[in-house]
């Protein structure tokens, strides 16, 4: 069965990227514009991983990860925050939350792969 | 305060983040701090040529070679446009730094940093990006481009083809360009004390853009060049009170 790996990012654009970085694998990427929007397709679809961002409009990444950490089905999924702000207070914060692993914007594509591969089992997708 | 940042500092090597340039952290300690001393500003100041080279620049506006300086020193320079301009300057090396990483990584073209006035101008309607950061430090910054830049860039940093792109993957990635690009001058900021907030970024286009400068503020413009990709930035800092 494909790894089911959730994208929530207001930006198209870093969604698209993190569609194109995951298309080698044998993944389903789906995407969500926002924490609130991401919580609602965690809980449906129970991804094995969540890239999550920090800044975003009607829910942000700090509210939704305290969520999904409260909620006993959704708090083992693992996530890594993919955010262009790696201020001090930030990092701690959500530290202390319980991430993975923290990735800062920008970024390439194989040090997503690095860390989600941490995470979960990535295989190529048969050519 | 030092277990803080001793357990970031374990984090930050964990999750392999990047460290704010020393000269740039000492800087802004000094200047968020209440009894900053000018005489240790002085100091940091003239111990980074570039920093004193763009400095003396900004407080001699009308001269056209530095052998026409009014204003020759930096002690001079402060008391003319004041600390936060220094501030601004300073900060324009990490965003300058920020925009080039990004355009490495993500679109795997080297940007190259180049005085503003080799550039040629942007005229009639062409993409304007600005996003407003506003706490200790106030201002704004502003990214523009033309379409054909945006489109550029949008095709690259998302590996569509320009037919593929509309004015929303277009206005979209340029929007994100910006926000990795503040999203690092905020943390810069905020690691040396001068917490600050972003406003969402806005992005749109325009005829003939006039970046607005408070009196008293500031006002650092960046070129920046790669292909036929031309970019220009403009940062802009309100009059610093403590």
């Amino acid at each position: 069965m494909a790894t089911k790996i959730l994208s929530v990012d207001d930006s198209r654009t870093i969604r698209l990227i993190v569609g194109k970085a995951f298309k080698p694998y044998d993944c389903t990427v789906l995407e969500a514009g926002n924490g609130e929007e991401g919580l609602v397709v965690a809980a449906r679809e129970k991804p094995d991983l969540i890239i999550l961002d920090v800044t975003m409009p009607v829910m942000d990444g700090v509210t939704m990860l305290t969520k999904l950490k409260e909620d006993a089905e959704l708090k083992a999924i693992p996530v890594i925050m993919l955010t262009a702000e790696s201020g001090r207070e930030n990092v701690l914060q959500i530290a202390k939350l319980g991430v993975r692993d923290y990735l800062v914007k920008p970024f390439k594509e194989d040090q997503l792969i690095e860390k989600a591969g941490r995470c979960v089992t990535l295989l190529k997708r048969a050519a | 305060m030092n277990q803080d940042i001793s357990q970031y500092r374990e984090l930050a090597r964990r999750y392999g983040l990047g460290g704010t340039p020393e000269s740039v952290s000492r800087l802004t300690q000094l200047v968020a701090r209440q009894d900053a001393d000018v005489d240790e500003i002085v100091r940091v100041i003239e111990k980074d040529p570039g920093l004193k080279a763009r400095l003396l620049r900004v407080a001699n506006p009308h001269a056209e070679n530095a052998a026409a300086y009014d204003i020759e020193n930096v002690d001079e320079a402060l008391m003319r446009n004041g600390i936060g301009c220094a501030l601004l300057l300073a900060m324009g090396t990490p965003l300058s730094l920020a925009l080039v990483k990004a355009f490495q990584a993500m679109l795997s073209m080297n940007l190259e940093i180049v005085d503003v006035n080799q550039l040629p101008g942007l005229v009639g309607h062409h993409m304007l990006c600005s996003i407003g950061f506003a706490g200790k430090v106030t201002g704004h910054v502003y990214l523009r481009m033309s379409l054909e830049s945006g489109k550029a860039i949008a095709a690259a940093i998302t590996g569509l083809a320009p037919e593929e792109l509309g004015g929303d993957e277009i206005r979209d990635a340029a929007g994100e360009l910006l926000n990795i690009m503040t999203g690092n001058f905020k943390s810069n900021l905020c690691d040396a004390g001068l917490d600050c907030k972003l406003e969402p970024p806005k992005v749109g286009m325009s005829e003939d853009h006039h970046t607005p400068v408070e009196p008293g503020g500031g006002i650092e413009r960046l070129g920046f060049r790669v292909g036929k990709i031309n970019l220009f930035i403009d940062v802009t800092a309100n009059p610093f009170t403590e």
